[in-house]
């Protein structure tokens, strides 16, 4: 349960943080515009925000948002997708991945950028191949951080009260039962799984550093 | 006919420490089909000039004329770097690919293109290899070949093969006759190698210290065979050798 919601939330972070942090190291404008407020937004303990979005989303979950909560099934698995959660997870892991992008974009070479242009790339041609694929590394970072967040919100955020399922409710719950063994056993898979996406993600963007880092 | 003409060119970098006068005013003309050196020490705003002529700096006096070519089409320039220009998340077949995805080549031309030219600059070997599997010369010279893949009117070329030993400088220098003998490439290249450039120009500019400023001009009447031993060259040598020693000196 905690890895759907995980997903749901991380994905929402990349498909929102990548397209703003390569804006933002693209433009100028944006950046001034909108760094500002990513400054002010970051600080913000996606968990302190908790009561917050349940304020804002009220209890509602996934299926409601599609008209499916009366739906039979004896686990709807959307009827646990309460929308609050998902936002501090959006929350939790969009900034490592704007600030990640945008030091990405930053750091393409001078040299590179003009290079694509005497050899006759426009904007959108040199964007696409030049400054995406050598942000790529900076970019995976991010994401790297950015997972690393979401599961340290998600296991948190399940703690509290108002849930009923996933790994960081079973914590909770087995420590009310004093089933320690359970509440250990938790840990230790919170902790593996943590490890398993930094290293996968990690082993995703190794091929980018390699041939980065190997540049003379 | 002329290909280049450079009017009072020059240029002034200003930074928070102050104005760096850099470049001349420096004008010259180039002929269609010349191979023109510039010669000069290191910081005499050579890399200046080809950067303005290139369109990467905007010059504070003075203007840039290129010819289009004949057919009316836009001039094609092209401008190997001192090193490290080659993309290193590409093999070197797409980063000889690039210029011609970028100018909308169709796949099957692009693979023609880029093929014939590994072929002629001895890379075809290395056509999947990524940049940072090659030694530093066959860097150079797959930058070589990326810039000529689009035949560009004009080629600048900004001391392309000082970071390589002599041997394989040299070895470079004798491929880059061979190939501008096929076309009628204008090429304006930069060094401080005084060997270098009486070995490869038809005529060589002299630049002097900052500003640069144009300083003696020598038509190099060598034939296109040329031995590095023979006297004239020497005589070259020894003479350019002269006006560079005077210029460092004061």
């Amino acid at each position: 349960m905690s890895l759907v919601r995980v997903a749901l939330g991380f994905s929402l972070a990349v498909l929102i943080g990548i397209p703003v942090g390569l804006l933002m190291g693209a433009s100028r404008s944006a950046r001034k515009f909108l760094s500002l407020m990513v400054e002010m937004a970051r600080p913000l303990s996606a968990i302190a925000l908790l009561p917050l979005s349940i304020i804002i989303f009220k209890a509602r979950t996934f299926s409601q948002l599609f008209g499916l909560q009366y739906l039979r099934y004896q686990k709807n698995l959307l009827n646990e997708m309460q929308l609050g959660m998902i936002f501090i997870l959006f929350w939790g892991g969009v900034f490592p991945i704007i600030l990640g992008t945008i030091q990405g974009v930053r750091s393409v070479r001078k040299m590179h950028l003009e290079a694509a242009g005497i050899l006759g790339a426009n904007r959108i041609f040199t964007f696409r191949h030049v400054i995406i694929p050598s942000a790529l590394p900076d970019i995976f970072h991010g994401l790297k951080l950015g997972i690393g967040r979401c599961w340290m919100v998600i296991i948190a955020a399940e703690m509290l009260p108002g849930t009923n399922s996933g790994i960081g409710y079973l914590i909770r719950y087995s420590y009310q039962l004093s089933r320690y063994d359970i509440m250990l056993a938790s840990i230790v898979i919170v902790a593996f799984i943590g490890a398993l996406f930094s290293k996968g993600l990690e082993s995703l963007g190794e091929k980018s550093l390699v041939l980065r880092s190997k540049e003379r | 006919m002329m290909a280049l003409k450079v009017t009072n060119l020059s240029k002034i970098y200003r930074e928070s420490t102050g104005e760096v006068h850099a470049l001349g005013p420096v004008s010259f003309e180039m002929e269609t089909g010349e191979f023109l050196c510039f010669l000069g020490p290191t910081g005499c705003g050579k890399t200046t000039l080809l950067r303005t002529i290139a369109g990467l700096e905007k010059p504070d006096t003075g203007e840039v004329e290129i010819q289009s070519p004949p057919d009316g089409g836009e001039s094609v320039i092209g401008y190997v770097f001192q090193q490290g220009a080659l993309f290193p998340w590409m093999s070197i077949f797409a980063n000889l690919e690039f210029p011609l995805k970028a100018k909308s080549f169709v796949r099957d031309t692009r693979r023609e293109k880029v093929e014939s030219m590994l072929e002629m600059m001895g890379l075809s070997s290395f056509a999947s290899s990524f940049p940072h599997q090659l030694s530093g010369g066959m860097q150079q010279r797959a930058a070589l070949a990326r810039s000529l893949v689009m035949e560009p009117d004009l080629l600048l070329m900004d001391e392309p093969f000082s970071s390589l030993d002599t041997r394989t400088s040299q070895e470079l220098q004798e491929n880059l006759r061979e190939l501008l003998k096929r076309a009628s490439t204008t090429v304006l290249f930069v060094t401080h190698n005084i060997e270098e450039a009486v070995y490869l120009a038809g005529e060589v500019i002299v630049l002097g210290h900052r500003p640069g400023r144009i300083v003696r001009r020598e038509t190099i009447n060598l034939p296109d065979q040329r031995s590095r031993l023979s006297d004239t060259f020497t005589e070259y040598l020894v003479s350019l050798r002269k006006t560079f020693e005077s210029l460092v000196s004061h």
